[in-house]
């Protein structure tokens, strides 16, 4: 039923060559819906909004699988993709690349660590 | 649809992300009430936009929308999406929905946005929709606002919360991930909800997920929305998309409606243990490193082979370095304007491409001009492309070149080796060790126990010996020749060793451009080994990890494109030859006139078939392909016919001759069976050997001296027959084949062959008239019953009566058989068919004709066994017809067993009260010696003695025998001329094409 959680924009083209998705949640949207909302999950990291130059470094077209993440909280799918604490929306199983050093360090200084979605290491 | 559904919708509706909407909703949830009430949702919607404030609604919703980008621009949220936004905005507002926005916003969600524009009118409506609420909730007003308070006073905390919640959207934190917990702590369990896996159309995977996020999204607030948790798709798994859901219902509820998508092929459960590994699945990337080759997938440098420069972080880019081509014949128009120059130079890369050439900068000028080019420190930029030391760099997306089994050539890395020499030195020589090391894989894989090998780097180099095992790149190797190390075994890198050839070894090519030559090594220096060729006794220089020991003295393979040792082919117009030897890319040739040629492959304008050539030899026989023969003068030789040409000239080939490869040609003319064949009749072959009636009656007997291959023709093969049922009635056409009941018809009209039932088909005439086509033989077959049950009647037709006066000529035509010969069905029509040659007049009738039949007697030997033995016997009833040539007895001879028949036995006492069968009986067997005319006379007492009828009988003066005039026939046409009427009505002959007239 419907949940609280917010969803992320849809992109209307399933088949876009230039969706992209974030290097950090895997989010997947269209470059346009980066630039005028930033990533709805890391914005706060990525600061992706109104620059495209950011845009680039944090997000990718290349990643493999998307998911249609309906209920995070409940689905293990998120849960596994630990996309389970972030918005509803499209997201992509494997994101290939990492997100620049200084998001990197930032993620240290909060003493997170940083997981690539690339799938290079399994825990 | 109830208020209590309503209100749970209420309760349980989106979260509203002001205070201020979040009374409005509850509002709005009386209003839905309300609104719901009228009717159904859709109907409603529209009423309501007419009623009310069209006008307005558009107008402010324009607003509306650009407050809404504002807003959400301003706000910086990234969280909802754009439609949940303006439904919280619309709320806020409280507004209709505007059907036609909506649709002009989603176009491709038009539908679902339809539905939930009703919804969301339900749950809209609020504050600034007083006046109009004051009008309309004159039925619920107790209602509303009951409600009003209950949701003011109970839900204080909620909505607090909401705040809260709408505040931390809006700066959303990024707690990493579940960092603490590491995956395979999340590995699913039972309470988690399943993955079901649906088939859907190859390559709408991904569509489909997002029409399913859509979908969700959509459907969120309607009264049924969707139940499904996720959706996702792998690049790897085409076809499939997974979906997870406490149950299939719900799956099956996700999908409908969807387009591509199959539920009805199955939507599967997969197992828990298995859904972790769907996610886990990993793409098979290559990875691209500077330095590495790659191709070019598209453009005007498809297949070309470039090197890895850089590749930009993200990886989505790599600069490449490759040899351009310019085209420095451009079109005028190219030179002259610059805008033009793109297209047209677009156009002439999918035409014929320029040449692969490096960058020289006073050529492109001398071409473009000077403006065109220009240089940046070290590099030239031409045309928007940047060309440093002659080769263009350029980037390319990942996705445009291909990184997997690039087999760059040695040509190819060649020439890039000269590009850099040629630009700026060898600073950036290409990296020859990169494909040093590729080829350095290879020879571990062409490494075997066994082979001689010695070391050539690290701490045991020198160290030489034989290779006992190979683990992965690890080959132990048993030293050989060095005492220190003998009886110890080596172990070594596979990279590190190369196999060790001396001269005098006789090596064979694996692999490489000579490969399956075979040779003598004569000198060996490092790893390249010479050696003499085997085949084309020149040296060749190959590397020794191309090579192996190899006793065997190759020529490799026998085929050489697509011609094959030994076959036949045309070199011109006059000659064809045969290739009797092969070497690497030219073939040997014996040609017709016993030249010896080299040719290549395409001096060789086709293959020649020569399977089905026949051609005689010196005997008479025919000789064909596969025949061991032998030359009946010259030298003698024998061998196997590899080819005829032209039924004159064999190939034949003998390995035991050394000359050609064993290959020869001679005459076909000069040329004797080493293996009797029988396929001619000479004078002189034993007859009675092909007389089955002598060899006891076997069925075979008959084809054993006939050498003919294949089974009895048909005869109905041929005729000329009429449809006389079906589509097609009317129509003629010919009998081409037939089988069992069946018949291949071609018809006369148009051409076509026609599969049809035999009894579908009448026979036809000369003169036009129809009658059953196998009625002759059927009517024939139980003559049994003596010349009753007209086996004279001769219905059938195709038999021609023997009986009939009509004398020689009768006889002459006769296809036929003696009817009485078919013993009922069972006797092979053949038989008879064929016999009846033997009454042909003299010379005329073809021998083999008549002994090929099989003797229809001998099969019905079993039976009246007096027959078989009488076969022999000339049959009385051709001696009334002067016709018959002596000459034609003689010949007829197997014939006449066939013909002889005659009656049943119980037609014969009939007609004659002799001692018929005895007399049948006793027949003296012709002497084997051939149809010697003693034959006839021991054959004709026989006759003698039944018949004492008259004694017409002029015996062909061939017959000679005087026994033979003893025969009396004519007791045959006494009888005949007794029998009831009905019995010999028409009598039917053949003549000689099998056409039958009635003559009766």
């Amino acid at each position: 039923m419907a949940s609280s959680t917010p969803s992320a924009l849809i992109p209307s083209q399933a088949r876009s060559k230039n969706l992209r998705a974030c290097l950090l949640c895997s989010i997947i949207q269209t470059p346009v819906d980066f630039r005028r909302n930033g990533c709805p999950n890391c914005e706060e990291l990525m600061q992706m909004k109104g620059s495209p130059d950011r845009i680039q470094a944090c997000t990718t077209t290349h990643f493999d699988g998307t998911i249609a993440v309906v209920d995070p909280e409940k689905s293990w799918v998120a849960r596994w993709q630990r996309t389970n604490k972030y918005v509803r929306g499209v997201y992509a199983i494997t994101v290939k690349g990492r997100i620049p050093e200084d998001v990197e360090q930032e993620l240290e200084a909060q003493g997170i660590k940083y997981r690539p979605r690339d799938q290079t290491e399994v825990d | 649809m109830s208020d209590i559904e309503e209100e749970r919708y209420e309760g349980t509706g989106f979260a509203p992300t002001t205070e201020d909407e979040e009374e409005r909703e509850e509002q709005g949830g009386t209003h839905h009430d309300r609104g719901r009430k009228y009717s159904k949702q859709r109907p409603r919607r529209e009423d309501e936009e007419d009623e009310d404030e069209d006008d307005e609604d558009d107008d402010e919703d324009e607003d509306e929308d650009d407050d809404d980008e504002d807003d959400e621009d301003v706000e910086g949220v990234g969280r909802g999406s754009k439609r949940q936004k303006r439904r919280h905005k619309r709320a806020a507002v409280n507004r209709f929905l505007d059907v036609e926005a909506e649709v002009n916003e989603d176009e491709d969600e038009e539908e679902e946005d339809e539905e939930y524009g009703g919804d969301e009118f339900i749950a809209e409506p609020e504050g600034e929709g007083d006046d109009e609420e004051g009008v309309r909730r004159t039925v619920h007003h107790a209602r509303l606002d009951r409600r009003d308070r209950e949701l003011n006073d109970q839900d204080l905390a909620r909505i607090a919360e909401d705040v809260s919640q709408r505040y931390k959207r809006s700066a959303v934190r990024y707690t990493g991930d579940m960092n603490e917990v590491p995956q395979r702590l999340l590995m699913p369990s039972v309470q988690d909800a399943n993955l079901w896996q649906v088939r859907c159309k190859p390559g709408r995977e991904r569509d489909l997920v997002f029409s399913l996020m859509r979908k969700s999204l959509d459907l969120e607030f309607s009264n049924r929305p969707l139940q499904i948790l996720s959706a996702f798709e792998r690049d790897s798994l085409p076809g499939i998309i997974y979906v997870e859901a406490r149950s299939q219902k719900q799956v099956s509820e996700a999908c409908n409606g969807l387009v591509g998508i199959y539920p009805s092929r199955g939507v599967t459960l997969v197992p828990i243990d298995e859904m972790a590994s769907l996610l886990l699945i990993k793409k098979q990337e290559t990875t691209v490193n500077p330095g590495n080759w790659v191709r070019i997938k598209r453009g005007k440098y498809q297949g070309d082979l470039a090197q890895v420069v850089d590749i930009t972080e993200n990886g989505e880019e790599v600069g490449l370095k490759f040899i351009p081509r310019i085209d420095l014949n451009p079109k005028d128009d190219v030179v002259i304007d610059g805008k033009k120059r793109k297209k047209t130079g677009q156009a002439v890369s999918t035409g014929v491409r320029p040449p692969q050439r490096f960058f020289n900068y006073e050529e492109v000028v001398k071409v473009y001009g000077r403006k065109m080019v220009s240089k940046r420190n070290q590099a030239y930029i031409f045309q928007n492309d940047t060309y440093k030391d002659g080769f263009i760099e350029k980037d390319f997306k990942l996705s445009g070149i291909v990184t997997e089994n690039v087999n760059p050539t040695l040509d190819e890395i060649t020439r890039f080796a000269r590009g850099n020499q040629e630009g700026e030195g060898m600073e950036n020589a290409v990296d020859l060790s990169l494909i040093a090391e590729a080829s350095r894989k290879a020879a571990i894989a062409v490494l075997q126990p066994g082979d001689h090998v010695e070391v050539f780097e690290g701490e045991q180099a020198g160290v030489h010996g034989v290779v006992e095992s190979i683990a992965l790149d690890i080959v132990t190797v048993n030293p050989v020749g060095a005492f220190d190390l003998e009886g110890q075994k080596v172990q070594v890198p596979a990279r590190s060793v190369r196999k060790r050839f001396k001269p005098g070894d006789h090596v064979k090519v694996m692999s490489g451009k000579n490969a399956d030559e075979s040779g003598l090594v004569v000198s060996v220096s490092g790893n390249i080994v010479t050696f003499l060729s085997d085949m084309s006794m020149l040296e060749v220089s190959v590397f020794s990890k191309d090579l192996r020991e190899a006793a065997e003295v190759g020529s490799g393979t026998n085929i050489v494109g697509n011609y094959e040792l030994h076959d036949l082919v045309q070199l011109d117009n006059q000659t064809v030859g045969v290739i009797f030897k092969t070497e690497r890319d030219s073939f040997r040739v014996l040609d017709q006139n016993g030249q010896v040629r080299l040719v290549q492959p395409h001096q060789i304008s086709m293959r020649r078939d020569s399977n089905r050539a026949i051609a005689t030899d010196a005997e008479g026989y025919e000789l064909r392909v596969g025949d061991n023969m032998k030359e009946n003068d010259g030298e003698g030789r024998k061998g196997r016919i590899l080819h005829v040409h032209q039924s004159f000239f064999a190939f034949l080939h003998n390995r035991e001759i050394l000359e050609n490869g064993g290959v020869f040609v001679t005459r076909a003319r000069s040329l004797v069976s080493l293996a009797p064949k029988g396929n001619i009749i000479r004078p002189g072959t034993d007859l009675s050997k092909m007389n089955p009636a002598l060899s006891g009656g076997a069925v075979t007997g008959g084809m054993v001296g006939s050498g003919m291959g294949r089974g009895p023709r048909d005869r109905l093969i041929g005729v000329l027959v009429t449809v006389i049922k079906g589509p097609q009635k009317g129509y003629i056409g010919t009998i081409k084949d037939t089988n069992g009941p069946i018949a291949r018809v071609e018809l006369n009209t148009n051409n076509k062959v026609i599969t049809i039932e035999k009894e579908r088909l009448y026979r036809r005439n000369k003169d036009g008239k129809l009658e059953p086509l196998e009625g002759g033989r059927d009517s024939m077959g139980p003559p049994r019953g003596g010349f009753s049950d007209g086996g004279f009647g001769s219905s059938g037709g195709r038999t021609p009566n023997p009986y009939a006066p009509s004398g020689g000529a009768g006889w002459g035509g006769g296809r036929t058989p003696n009817p009485y010969v078919v013993g009922g069905g069972k006797t092979p029509a053949w038989g008879s068919s064929k016999t009846p040659n033997s009454y042909a007049e003299g010379g005329k009738t073809p021998f083999h004709t008549s002994s090929q039949t099989p003797n229809p007697y001998a099969q019905d030997g079993g039976r009246t066994p007096g027959w078989g033995s009488s076969a022999r016997t000339p049959n009385p009833y051709t001696a009334p017809s002067k016709g018959a040539a002596g000459a034609g007895w003689g010949g007829a001879t197997p014939g006449w067993g066939g013909a002889t028949p005659k009656p049943t036995s119980s037609s014969w006492n009939d007609s004659s009260s002799a001692p018929s069968n005895n007399g049948w009986a006793s027949p003296g067997p012709p002497a084997s010696g051939g149809w010697g005319e003693s034959n006839w006379s021991a054959a004709t007492p026989a006759f003698g003695a039944p018949t004492p009828a008259s004694a017409p009988t002029p015996g062909g003066p061939g017959y000679g025998s005087t026994v033979y005039n003893a025969q009396t026939p004519a007791g045959m046409f006494t009888n005949r001329a007794d029998m009831p009427r009905r019995l010999q009505p028409h009598i039917h002959h053949m003549n000689g094409r099998g056409r039958q007239h009635s003559i009766g």
